[in-house]
């Protein structure tokens, strides 16, 4: 602020000194177009845009000749457009995800064969409760996401049936391959018993309920003779593993049937949780269901049905289960088992499929993988579970989505909030006002506002101050310009109240015949001052503005 | 007496999500007035209290209660810190009932009282209470849960008024209510003694509260009109 | 079969079990958390005591408030880490009962692998003498069980009826966005609930494991009798968890009398489910209704 103006007319006096005055620096009206103007949105640079690879090709509606053989479904959802930049037709696959599940299968069905020979027997081992584990979870990813049944009993069913079929195979001989399906009559039979009370129960009071239900198995399990209390569980149960083969073999083909296992659950949970049953149950989500009753949804049946269909597969996985192991253990019941599985499901992402299998990938890896690590690796996961659960929605898998709402929502915030003081018209009131160049006429005006507001500094006022009349530096005269052209209603003026003597500030009423009204008690004895203190009174009014 | 500002709101934009329903908004309220706030629907008086009171989905901008500021730049969390904002001295008065269904009146007036120092005075200001709402006082035994929708808004209001607030803001007094009662809610808001405290009443019928509050100040589209910039209202302060 | 003697026994048990479920009960219905670490707190709680006894005194009342200090500290750790962070967050309910979960199995593990798996036994907090009333024998620490117990619920129940903080959690448990409105700080009311919930999960801990050991896992089954009794009873109902809690304590006693001791739980989720499907709420279970206004 060091800049001096010079008055050009001191020119005409020369025997006086050059009048100086002390003023701001020179400040273009053009920063402040350019400050309005500039792109102040903050943007992010990661996914700004969906990426699709795109080829050329056809431009229709694609007119795809792969399809499942019996079905006339399309084997990839690709479609074909014309785009309007290039001037080229172009296809692009709408749904990756078919692509991403055959290379990840394809990964496990191969990755046996690269596994370090110190490290086969552990691995192969793990792989194979993997695939139990994910199929039994696939299933009870069934029932608590689509059908939206906060059972805990899943193992119940599952432990039921395993003890069953073994309990049949020791004492009666039952040969290996009517196990599964001897436990999937038994899982059926289990399933009816627990669905009774889910068709009177809510949501809590039904997982407290089967939570019970689970510890009665364990307490009755451990209790009883013939279900080897004293061995610590049922063993010797006819298995599809021959003993005779060498262990290696044996290793490797309970990892493949335990992925078939997996694979098959998958393909059941495609066809619950992606036809009919699925659609329906979505049409009927928590809180909505009296809508969805409404619109003639009959999501109770629906959800039984879920129930049933997936506690005859956890019945199989269960008869699957005692011929892999060739036998059956309490600790099926127990609080941790049932606690593992949960964190699978939890920490990949309740409701999807893939969430089911990733997380049953981590939690089998730490649990049986990293064995040397005592109980750090149940700490471990339960730290992983807890983080999951504090910060993520919809578990590993939801976390894109997540993030996409997360910068939508700020991106919106940021929009909504920048706040212009007393500046544009609001959407809704432009598209009220009959006079459209008031919204131009606004917005110009608040751009000049904001720069004049920028002037205002002591230098000026006291410039002002000093001579309120006659020549000013530009900037004075810039600020006093825009003032003097305001509309007349509530525009400050002077009056007199005696000639030289008192002046007092009034404002006009902007309308014929209606008198000025005071407004402030105050009087001013020269001139000088009152033109000061009107002036300070505009500065006050557009800074507050 | 002196008059001094109890709320001075300046900049506060508020709302959910990505809708912004008050827009840069800049209000003063003074010790011993009753302000009339009225607007059509969806023009934010709800919002405006709530924003007060902390309570919306995001705001920024500057709210002084009493010299104390309260207003913070949030963008989650509505409700975490409104107790804080009741303890520097905000009594708010909610749009329908928010009630506690299975409390009975009076431990629902003492519900009101959660500050300190109203907790000591309570039975001072249950009967001051009960001298407005005369015919709470056969129901203090009862669940309020029980009660018809006039005498519910009674106790919500009553409740409202048993805090240590300077500042009351009451949100539809009369909704809902037969036009009778409505008036009779709002006679009784306008016997309240305020002396160093202020109400803020949003209301939708302006007769109901024509020449009966200091002042009127309108509501449109998340502004300010009538009587409302900072520099207008100091005006006509010291004209009359 | 002694029936004196087995009624007492089940008089204690349901003490004890309803100490458990009303402190679920008041998470519950206060801030809509159900708090599956009780298991764990109660375990933390053994240890607290345990370790009183061994270092301090083993006077019983400095074992009996270590107890509940410890639950108390274990009600606040479980508090901070899954109410705190995501009370206001989308699908709370069933992200709280999984944090907590989470919050269980960590804990549990931390006790194995600090403590061991050994189990350890508390000192005799009320003496070896022995009484007779009405003809039957009393140990004790039975008869101490039932009043300290009975004493420590009813001054909780009378503190939440008559003062101010009780009141606040009343108010909580009714409408929490009114609560917010009236100037209770939810998070600050969380953390008293746990608190208080916390020490009736230690005060239960000590008072089981008169009889029981003190284990990384011995909260687990506590914890699912003390689920189901709150169950029985209704989420969220106090007085409907002191009849459940009775009612049970009779089936046991009853079950093992006529059936033989095997069949207790057996009888015990027959009678639960059948009350279950009569009254789908519990006994005096409130209605979901109350949270979601």
């Amino acid at each position: 602020m060091t800049a001096t103006w010079k008055n050009p007319i001191s020119a005409f006096d020369p025997e006086k000194p050059v009048e100086e005055v002390v003023t701001n620096d020179y400040l273009s009206p053009q920063s402040q177009w350019d400050a309005v103007r500039a792109y102040n949105v903050p943007t992010y640079e990661v996914g700004r845009l969906r990426y699709y690879h795109k080829w050329g090709g056809h431009g229709a509606r694609l007119w795809s000749r792969l399809r499942y053989w019996p079905t006339r479904r399309r084997v990839l959802d690709i479609s074909g457009e014309y785009n309007a930049k290039t001037l080229r037709r172009q296809k692009t696959i709408e749904d990756k995800r078919p692509i991403w599940w055959v290379l990840a299968l394809l990964a496990l069905a191969i990755v046996p064969f690269f596994i370090p020979e110190n490290q086969q027997n552990a691995l192969l081992t793990a792989g194979a409760v993997f695939g139990i584990y994910a199929a039994i979870n696939l299933c009870w990813m069934l029932i608590i996401g689509t059908a939206g049944i906060y059972s805990l009993a899943t193992y119940a069913v599952v432990g039921a049936a395993a003890y069953g079929t073994a309990y049949l195979s020791i004492h009666l001989g039952l040969p290996w391959w009517a196990m599964p399906l001897i436990g999937s009559i038994i899982g059926l039979v289990f399933g009816v018993i627990i669905a009774i009370p889910a068709t009177r129960l809510e949501g809590f009071y039904y997982a407290l309920l089967t939570l019970g239900l689970v510890e009665l198995c364990r307490v009755y399990v451990l209790q009883s003779r013939e279900f080897g209390s004293a061995t610590g569980g049922l063993f010797g149960a006819d298995s599809y593993i021959p003993q005779a083969w060498p262990q290696h073999d044996q290793l490797m083909l309970g990892y493949y049937a335990g992925l078939a296992l997996m694979i098959l659950a998958l393909f059941l949970f495609r066809f619950v949780n992606g036809k009919r049953l699925g659609r329906v149950l979505r049409m009927a989500p928590e809180k909505r269901e009296a809508f969805a009753e409404a619109t003639g949804v009959n999501y109770r049946a629906a959800r039984i049905q879920v129930f049933l269909i997936s506690s005859l597969a956890l019945g199989f996985i269960g008869g699957f289960y005692s011929t892999h192991f060739r036998g059956a253990a309490p600790n099926l019941f127990s609080f941790d088992t049932m606690l593992l599985s949960l964190s699978m499901l939890v920490i990949g992402g309740l409701g999807r499929s893939e969430g089911a299998v990733l997380g049953t990938l981590i939690v089998v890896f730490i649990d049986r993988v990293l064995v040397d690590w005592g109980p750090m690796r149940f700490v471990l996961i339960g730290t992983l579970m807890l983080l999951v659960v504090l910060f993520l929605r919809g578990g590993l898998f939801g976390i894109k989505e997540q993030f996409r709402a997360w910068r939508d929502k700020k991106k919106s915030e940021n929009r909504s909030s920048r706040a212009e003081k007393g500046g544009e018209m609001l959407p809704e009131e432009a598209t009220e006002t009959p006079n459209k160049d008031i919204i131009y006429f606004r917005r110009f005006d608040k751009m000049q506002r904001d720069f004049l507001k920028k002037l205002i500094t002591p230098e000026l006022i006291e410039e002002h101050r000093k001579r309120p009349l006659g020549q000013h530096s530009e900037a004075l005269e810039r600020v006093l310009t825009y003032f003097r052209r305001q509309p007349l209603n509530d525009k400050y003026a002077i009056t007199v109240i005696e000639p030289f003597k008192s002046y007092r500030i009034v404002a006009l009423s902007g309308s014929r015949g209606v008198a000025p009204r005071l407004v402030e008690d105050k009087t001013y004895g020269t001139p000088d001052e009152a033109y000061h203190a009107l002036f300070m009174r505009r500065v006050q009014d557009l800074l507050e503005s | 007496m002196e008059k001094k500002e109890v709320l001075n709101v300046k900049g506060l934009s508020a709302g959910y999500g990505p809708m912004r329903v008050i827009h840069d908004l800049d209000l003063i309220v003074y010790s011993g007035e009753r302000v009339g706030l009225v607007g059509l629907n969806g023009h934010g008086k709800s919002t405006l209290f709530l924003g007060i009171a902390g309570l919306t989905g995001w705001q920024r901008g500057s709210i002084k209660l009493n010299g104390v500021e309260v207003g913070r730049t949030r963008s989650q969390g509505p409700g975490r810190y409104t107790h804080q904002v009741v303890h520097h001295g905000l009594a708010l008065i909610p749009q329908g009932d928010e009630i506690f269904t299975g409390l009975t009146v009076e431990e629902h007036l003492d519900s009101g009282a959660f500050t300190p120092r109203a907790w000591r005075e309570r039975a001072e200001r249950k009967e001051r209470v009960l001298r407005i709402f005369p015919p709470l006082k056969k129901l203090m035994k009862t669940a309020v849960g029980r009660l018809s929708g006039g005498e519910r808004r009674m106790v919500s209001i009553g409740r409202g008024l048993m805090a240590e607030a300077s500042l009351f803001l009451v949100d539809e007094p009369s909704l809902g209510l037969a036009p009778k009662i409505g008036k009779g809610v709002l006679d009784a808001l306008m016997s309240v003694e305020l002396g160093q405290s202020a109400m803020i009443i949003a209301e939708q019928n302006v007769a109901l509260l024509e020449g009966r509050v200091d002042r009127v100040i309108g509501m449109h589209v998340g502004k300010l009109k009538g009587e409302a910039s900072a520099s207008l209202t100091f005006q006509t302060r010291v004209m009359t | 079969m002694n029936w004196g003697f087995v009624i007492a026994n089940a008089i204690t048990l349901a003490c004890i079990y309803g100490t458990l479920a009303i402190g679920l009960s008041i998470t519950w219905s206060s801030l809509g958390l159900i708090n599956m670490a009780y298991g764990f707190i109660f375990a933390l709680s053994g240890y607290g005591a345990w370790l009183a006894a061994q270092h301090v005194s083993a006077n019983g009342f400095i074992v009996m408030a270590a107890g509940i200090l410890t639950g108390a500290a274990g009600g606040l750790l479980v508090c901070a880490l899954a109410f705190i962070p995501i009370h206001d967050k989308p699908n709370f309910t069933v992200r709280g009962m999984i944090a907590t979960l989470a919050v269980s199995l960590v804990g549990n593990q931390a006790l194995l692998w600090y403590f061991g798996p050994r189990a350890k036994s508390l000192p005799q907090l009320f003496g070896a003498s022995q009484t007779s009333i009405f003809g039957v024998v009393m140990t004790a620490d039975k008869i101490g069980a039932v009043v300290s117990s009975v004493v420590l619920l009813s001054a909780v129940l009378l503190w939440m009826r008559s003062s101010r903080r009780g009141l606040e959690i009343r108010a909580m448990m009714m409408n929490p966005h009114a609560a917010s409105i009236v100037g209770i700080g939810v998070r600050r009311t969380g953390f008293y609930v746990m608190a208080l919930t916390g020490g009736l999960a230690g005060l239960a801990s000590v008072l089981l494991s008169q009889t029981y050991y003190v284990g990384p896992f011995s909260g687990i089954t506590p914890m699912v009798k003390g689920l189901s009794v709150a169950l029985c009873g209704g989420l969220g109902s106090v007085f409907g968890a002191v009849i459940a809690a009775a009612l049970l304590g009779i089936n046991e006693a009853m079950t093992s009398v006529v059936f033989g001791g095997q069949y207790v739980l057996i009888t015990q989720f027959a009678l639960i489910i059948l009350i279950l499907l009569i009254r789908p709420r519990g006994i005096a279970g409130i209605l979901d209704k109350a949270r979601e206004a």
